[in-house]
């Protein structure tokens, strides 16, 4: 270990030389970031389910339909038609749109008693604006399924612009540019913006904001934890440099891979600033405790003392970030793990290299003060620290049987968690966004995507007619209302020329009327251009997810029953990734878990020497992580793609309390070796440690409180609360089942 | 000397406003010219062929016989490909459409108010196929004569999904080479691109080639074996020959 040390401090230049140009390079790297905050694209390609969404997305343009709802008192008025005109007419004129559905510009076929008229529903050129022609209009609009409720809202107050994108458009460049044209026309109705481009810019607007706020916050609450803690500036310069360093790096690291900045990535740098400065801070508290009068000595000396449980601390947490890559669903959740892993490895590098290497230089004539830092007596160890170690020694079964308690009631409210997979849940309930999404559910049948695919001849009577039976089918659940497919138009079509409401059985047939409907601009919307597929077009018109599962599973056995051969149907959209995301949120919950806790057995045993006391260090995180999920199901708290990583974060973090507990416990046990006295002897002297790292962290993660995302301001709470949990475990429970289980069978130093 | 002043503004002013009035008069004579050119025949009979080319690249044929009188009657007749052989279009006056599918054995009327929907999947919209003179739909304005082609700027008189359309016209024979259509954002949305050849006396548009920017799609109308001026009458134009 000398002889490590020796060498870093040999080597000191170089390092500060490597630091500064590596951390110039990333930083540099950081101006490429680009920020995606769509959750589609995060869905893995090796699920079909997934992949399906995605190339039914993609080909049909159905990802990318936004929406735009007018709201008034009533939508039959010759200015309201006026201002969809306007709308409509600035959208199609917006580069990246590639189709517009609006009241003003819709294309209608009416079957009369001549023949066919295929025209507009309104003229956009001399709009109705006499009451009896609006009458007219507004009864025409109720009497046609295909635009009640989809066009114009059922009790004629609200109407919608649909647009779609074209494929290589930005989405996000596009939605904002929309919605600034849209405001700027100043309209007096009230305006909503619905689907996912739109929301999908609006995250990415929460997302840059949040880090342009939080990060200076966090960065300041450390600060001040930091000065209270140490009352010097290299404490508080070393941790908060370092930690920033680590940011830049994994930050560039990230881009330099080729990653974007996603919703949960972007708390990556905010978890770096409060997990990664501990161990500057633990090696700098090394160093005051260590002080010769020789710098390098007093480095020397104390990188020895602190090397492994750094060591042992990041690797665990780090185990904690990894066992996402394993266990995760969605891939912004994998690169979560990969890069908070990276920047935590990042930062335990620049704490053993760096801070030593830059110490050495900066403080050489540093030695005036001689080491002063012999146990005060502060009031954390006089008020709370030693009245709390009597108390443990005095009712050891008591503090025991408080956390069983507590360990059964949270047992209880793990039954009642919730899992959230809506994106509408992301913003907080007077966010615009969410009042918009809330308004398309009850007006429009929500902004869900639902598609039903069929591969197969497109043409041939028997697709066709699937395709039919499939939307009355569908149409039986209350949460679907519309459907759109290419055999409802041949159905039309038919009808027009006089044979009736149904699709030919003749297959000439459908090809003639395929004939009037190509090229309408619809059609690349519901059939492929080989005509080999063709899809029903739906929208759910639920977040719940007791419904989204009754409805998919009931397809299903419809699927089951109906494909074949000639007609193979899939069910896909919205509903079905959000079945699949629920599923996988719990699953690797779980399994991430485990993995993370079977690791960090195995490595502190590994450490210790006996993994008995792997498990012993365990416990108290454990019992953290249940009280965690009940808290989140007495409190409503769901499971999301963001609090779905608090529990192995909480893992990976907070067993450095018991390590720190028992690596403390360790050493005073074999100077005296007396278990009692080691143990109140470690309270005093680690809970001091322990009180001030939970403290810093848990303000840290506190911050996001002020998030205006809702998962992230959960998230920064659970975290917070798991910190506090497992901080107060390692210091009540962990000695409380030492002192039994001491009392019981004496514990000997090994 | 104030004299002299008042009547040299007074020159340029005369001046001025001839150079205007020249420029304006010569802007519709040669559009005038191009409408001539493009519709003086009687009538015409042909073979159409629609090459659909998508943005793969992939080509679709369509095959029509293509009879016409004066520039508003119009009969279509598809031949190619199977299933759409014998499916006719009949064009009248004053957006008049009749359409007979043979599958059915039956004409349905079509009003179609729709004029900027694109014609049987191809590129040109119905107000493209439209072969009303573009003097009564469009004012034109010179704006550039080159060595080879006036460039005429076309602004819609009636209703138009266009902004503008930018002709270019052949100096010597009249007829035009390119056209890009421009919507209201004054983006170039659309082209077409002509190739006129000398049949008998007239001049007939051997291939117009238009492209749809946004979605990135071909359509080739080419025409052969023009005949002009065989005398076909009204009789020729009926729903009656429709169904035949």
């Amino acid at each position: 270990m000398e002889q490590f040390t020796r060498k870093i401090l040999k080597n000191r230049w170089i390092i500060i030389a490597s630091v500064i140009v590596l951390t110039l390079f990333f930083g540099y790297q950081t101006r490429f970031i680009s920020i995606n905050s769509d959750i589609v694209s995060s869905l893995p390609d090796d699920d079909p389910a997934a992949l399906l969404f995605k190339n039914i997305g993609n080909q049909f343009g159905g990802n990318e339909m936004g929406m735009i709802v007018l709201e008034s008192d009533n939508v039959f008025k010759n200015d309201l038609l006026k201002h969809v005109k306007q709308i409509t007419d600035s959208l199609k004129i917006t580069h990246g749109v590639s189709t517009v559905t609006s009241l003003t510009n819709i294309l209608d076929i009416k079957s009369t008693e001549e023949g066919i008229e295929i025209g507009k529903l309104v003229d956009e050129y001399n709009l109705p604006n006499s009451q009896s022609q609006l009458d007219s209009l507004k009864s025409y609009v109720f009497s046609k399924e295909m635009y009640k409720g989809a066009i114009v809202s059922e009790d004629g107050t609200a109407t919608v612009i649909m647009f779609t994108l074209l494929p290589d458009a930005d989405k996000q460049a596009v939605a904002k540019e929309i919605k600034e044209k849209t405001e700027a026309l100043n309209l007096p109705e009230i305006i909503y913006f619905g689907g996912l481009p739109f929301m999908v810019n609006d995250v990415s607007d929460l997302i840059i904001s949040d880090i342009v706020w939080l990060l200076p916050i966090v960065f300041i609450v450390i600060a001040l934890i930091l000065y209270i803690s140490f009352k010097s500036l290299r404490g508080v310069i070393m941790p908060l440099l370092t930690a920033g360093i680590a940011v830049i790096w994994t930050v560039g690291i990230m881009v330099t891979a080729g990653h974007e900045l996603t919703i949960i990535l972007n708390i990556v740098p905010i978890i770096l600033l409060a997990v990664g400065s501990a161990y500057t801070i633990h090696v700098i508290n090394s160093f005051n405790v260590s002080k010769t009068t020789d710098i390098n000595q007093t480095i020397i000396k104390a990188l020895g003392y602190v090397i492994i449980p750094v060591v042992l601390a990041a690797v665990t947490t780090a185990i904690g970030f990894v066992s996402f890559v394993l266990g995760a669903y969605l891939t912004m959740i994998r690169d979560f793990g990969i890069f908070t892993a990276i920047g935590v490895m990042v930062s335990l590098i620049l704490a053993i290299f760096f801070v030593p290497a830059l110490t050495s230089v900066f403080s050489k004539n540093d030695n005036k003060k001689t080491a002063d830092l012999t146990e005060k007596k502060t009031i954390l160890s006089h008020v709370i620290l030693q009245p709390l170690s009597n108390l443990l020694f005095k009712h050891p079964k008591y503090i025991f049987s408080i956390w069983g308690i507590l360990m059964v009631i949270s047992i209880v409210g793990m039954f009642l968690i919730k899992t959230s997979t809506n994106m509408a849940d992301y913003f907080k309930k007077d966010n615009p966004t969410r009042i918009s999404e809330d308004l398309m559910q009850k007006k429009f049948g929500g902004s869900f995507p639902v598609f039903v695919v069929f591969d197969g001849d497109v043409q041939s009577p028997e697709v066709l007619k699937t395709m039919i039976k499939t939307e009355q089918f569908m149409k039986q659940d209350p949460n679907i209302s519309i459907t759109q497919s290419v055999a409802d138009l041949i159905e039309q079509m038919n009808d027009a020329m006089l044979e009736g409401k149904k699709i030919p059985d003749d297959r000439t047939k459908i090809e003639q009327l395929w004939f009037l409907l190509d090229g309408q601009d619809i059609m690349p919307q519901l059939v492929s251009e080989d005509l080999d597929r063709g899809i029903i077009q739906s929208k759910f018109a639920s977040v719940e997810n007791k419904e989204i599962e009754a409805f998919t599973k009931k397809m299903q056995q419809f699927i089951e029953e109906n494909s074949n051969e000639n007609c193979k149907i899939e069910l896909t959209g919205m509903p079905s990734v959000y079945v699949r995301l629920n599923d996988s949120l719990i699953k690797s919950q779980f399994s991430s878990l485990l993995i993370a806790l079977v690791l960090v057995v195995l490595i502190v045993g590994m450490i210790f020497r006996s993994i008995s006391k792997g498990i012993y260090a365990t416990i108290p995180i454990i019992a953290t992580i249940l009280v965690l999920f009940g808290f989140m199901g007495f409190t409503g708290i769901p499971l999301d793609i963001a609090t779905v990583l608090v529990g192995s974060i909480a893992l990976g973090i907070g067993i450095d309390y018991s390590i720190h507990f028992i690596s403390g416990f360790n050493s005073h046990l074999k100077e005296n070796g007396d278990a009692e006295k080691a143990i109140e002897k470690t309270l005093l002297s680690s809970g001091k440690a322990i009180i001030i790292n939970v403290t810093s962290v848990a303000a840290g993660f506190l911050v996001l409180l002020f998030s205006q995302l809702v998962p992230l301001q959960n998230f920064g709470l659970l975290v917070a609360i798991s910190m506090f949990g497992s901080g107060l475990g390692s210091l009540t429970l962990l000695p409380v089942i030492l002192i039994l289980a001491n009392r019981k069978r004496k514990i000997i130093a090994n | 000397m104030k004299t002299i002043i008042y009547s040299a503004l007074l020159t340029i002013l005369v001046l001025m406003a001839g150079i205007y009035t020249a420029n304006a008069q010569d802007a519709s004579t040669i559009l005038k010219r191009m409408d001539d050119v493009m519709y003086s025949p009687k009538d015409m009979t042909g073979k159409n062929k629609i090459v659909l080319i998508d943005k793969a690249g992939k080509e679709e044929v369509r095959e029509a016989t293509i009879q016409q009188k004066g520039n508003d009657k119009r009969m279509f007749r598809f031949t190619a490909p199977a299933s759409q052989a014998g499916i006719s279009v009949l064009s009248l006056p004053n957006d008049v459409m009749y359409l007979y599918l043979p599958a059915f054995g039956k004409e349905r009327r079509i009003a179609t108010s729709a004029k900027n929907q694109n014609f049987a999947g191809t590129d040109f919209s119905y107000d493209d196929m439209e072969s009303k003179p573009f003097s009564a739909k469009y004012a034109p304005k010179l704006i550039d004569a080159g060595t080879n082609v006036y460039t005429l700027e076309l602004t819609p008189l009636t209703q138009s999904d266009y902004s503008k359309i930018v002709v270019t016209i052949n100096k010597t024979n009249f007829y035009p080479e390119t056209m890009d259509y421009y919507d209201k954002g004054n983006t170039k949305i659309k082209s077409a691109k002509y190739v006129f050849i000398k049949v008998g006396n007239y001049w007939n548009a051997q291939e117009i080639e238009m492209t749809d920017f946004k979605k990135n799609h071909k359509t080739k109308m080419q025409m052969s074996d023009v005949k002009y001026d065989t005398g076909l009458t009204d009789d020729d134009f009926t729903v009656r020959k429709l169904i035949q």
